[in-house]
């Protein structure tokens, strides 16, 4: 299993010089099977970047089949969908699932009301050329992606909910916790570490330093060293901070991680916008 | 007067190596009277950068800010929730916009903050917003600016606006078709429909209003997405190109064209090639084109140091 980061930027897309090296793209996770089934995760802006690559394979020919998973419905997990290009082209078939959000509406409605006339001149899900499909899951079921077998669950997020995931496949474990915040961050909630259990790789929000949380405590997001407990709790094997904050430029996340390397023995990283990285 | 760009870009923020000199954030622009009051034309993400600036300078104490809205396309309403003096309490923000359909303006914007989308709804937010609507043809007044809000031809409805201060004038024309092949209403376009009469009657009196707001103005900011290959084979998608932007601009008299909302897709070295080529094109017929990028600032009319 192969992983590919197009977006790890957490609120806000950042463009700049300070900001090349992590990457500015909002979330958007690439993962591909060694058979080369593929999956994806979140719609960021990131996503806008693979899919120009998408569109020199068979998604450009209509023929491409895509699953997506959703972690939640804030706009910078969703703000790459109307500008996805595989969702123009006739006979492409996506798949969308995720949790329906908190407030009751359903995921269906909220992505409509995404590309509601006012906001989009796509004018609703109905007028993208490919097939489109939307299923909500509750989080805690095990959903079937072809080639994949991924657990969900729910976690914390400020004042709503996001889906986390355990997704397995080719022997590997890939736990995916972003956009959480447990209510005491040294003690996170079992069902995370459940969820990241002997994982291959971590991936975990780190939208704070640990320095910068107190003040923006309650906020939905964790310090980095939240991270570092759930992979120690869990035995996983390594760890991907992940979600950077768009004030952290490339020389403030270089400090993160060394400041985070310092509490653990697991091996620790920034998630990065480029290569595949085998799990 | 004076304007900045803070965003240039179209469509959605474009980070990476391949944008840091123009710019990867989506449309905002600074207007400033010499006496320091200032309009913010649009909200697209570059409005988060500006919103940082003025809440340094405003250093805690609560401001009154106006924003006048194009449209409300994601890429012209994005910053709003990031604009950090939203956070100061006893701020109040007016916005400004063409109201659509029977949908209050309020319901709009406050649309985008709410709980599937953003972690905090707009009645939470400590500024006070009020809603303005505009109406084409119908001016008013902000402090030192007079504004002037013109039609243009954009999915759903967009206006430009053209905006005198301190004895000079710039216009803000994005975003906005040509004024030919397609007529832009409130649905959704697979491709160009064929026009009816009174849909080339109502494109001819829109060209014709914005030929005349134009009409002794210095600078003019365009809708200039797409170079004309690639009109051609999107008409529909309600945007221009720098020819298009010239011609009505000559047409009017204006001094000076500034390139504006730039496709995603068009790379800084890409830029390079399209400013060279359109200041070469605008030279031939007497305009000045500029490209814009992001914090570039132009200052505005007759106030220009060097004409005294």
């Amino acid at each position: 299993m192969k992983v590919r980061f197009w977006g790890v930027r957490g609120s806000f897309a950042m463009s700049g010089r300070e900001f090349l090296r992590y990457g500015g793209n909002t979330t958007s996770i690439e993962i591909v099977t060694a058979a080369g089934k593929r999956l994806l995760v979140d719609l960021g802006t990131g996503a806008t970047e693979l899919a120009k690559q998408l569109m020199s394979s068979e998604f450009g020919k209509g023929q491409g089949t895509l699953p997506i998973l959703l972690t939640h419905t804030h706009l910078d997990h969703i703000q790459g969908l109307p500008f996805f290009t595989p969702f123009f082209i006739k006979g492409n078939e996506i798949q969308i699932k995720g949790a329906n959000p908190s407030s009751g509406l359903s995921l269906e409605a909220t992505l409509q009301n995404q590309l509601a006339p006012h906001y989009s001149p796509l004018n609703g899900l109905e007028n993208l050329a490919a097939g489109v499909s939307i299923e909500s899951f509750t989080a805690g079921q095990t959903i079937t992606v072809p080639g994949y077998e991924v657990v969900t669950a729910a976690v914390p997020h400020g004042s709503m909910w996001t889906t986390a995931f355990r997704i397995m496949a080719d022997n590997k474990v890939l736990a995916i916790l972003t956009d959480v915040e447990y209510p005491t961050p040294d003690d996170p909630l079992p069902e995370a570490i459940a969820l990241a259990q002997n994982a291959d790789l971590l991936i975990h929000d780190a939208m704070h330093a640990d320095h910068d949380y107190e003040l923006r405590r309650g906020w939905g997001h964790s310090p980095a060293r939240a991270g570092v407990v759930v992979a120690e709790r869990s035995g996983a094997k390594k760890l991907a901070l992940f979600h950077h904050s768009p004030d952290a430029t490339d020389d403030m996340i270089d400090e993160m991680v060394a400041q985070t390397a310092e509490r653990t023995s697991v091996p620790v990283f920034a998630a990065a916008e480029g290569a595949y990285l085998e799990v | 007067m004076q304007i900045t760009f803070w965003g240039v870009r179209g469509s959605y923020p474009v980070p990476g190596a391949a944008t840091v000199r123009y710019g990867g954030q989506t449309s905002c622009v600074e207007a400033r009277t010499a006496s320091g009051e200032c309009v913010i034309v649009d909200a697209g993400t570059g409005m988060r950068q500006l919103g940082n600036k003025l809440a340094r300078e405003a250093a805690g104490r609560p401001g009154q800010y106006h924003v006048l809205l194009s449209h409300v396309h994601w890429d012209h309403i994005q910053g709003l929730p990031f604009f950090s003096p939203a956070y100061i309490p006893g701020t109040r923000i007016s916005v400004y916009a063409l109201l659509t359909a029977a949908d209050e303006l309020n319901q709009v914007i406050g649309g985008i903050t709410r709980h599937e989308f953003f972690p905090m709804p707009l009645e939470a937010v400590p500024a006070v917003f009020d809603f303005h609507q505009v109406e084409p043809g119908v001016d008013f007044v902000i402090g030192r600016f007079h504004i002037i809000p013109i039609a243009l031809n954009h999915p759903f409805g967009s206006v430009g606006y053209r905006i005198d201060a301190d004895g000079s004038s710039w216009a803000y024309v994005a975003d906005t078709a040509p004024f030919d092949k397609v007529l832009h209403k409130q649905h959704f376009l697979s491709g160009p429909e064929p026009l009816s009469a009174d849909d080339v009657t109502a494109l001819t009196a829109m060209r014709e209003a914005l030929v005349t707001r134009l009409k002794g103005v210095d600078t003019v900011v365009y809708d200039t997405h797409f170079l004309p290959e690639e009109y051609a084979r999107f008409p529909h998608y309600g945007h221009s190109t720098p020819d298009q932007a010239i011609d009505i601009c000559r047409e009017a008299g204006v001094r000076r064209v500034v390139l504006y909302h730039h496709a995603p897709a068009h790379s800084d070295d890409q830029m390079d090639r399209i400013a060279a080529e359109y200041l070469a094109k605008g030279a031939a017929v007497g305009i000045e084109v500029l490209t814009s990028f992001e914090g570039m600032t132009l200052p505005i009319g007759p106030e220009e140091g060097t004409q005294k």
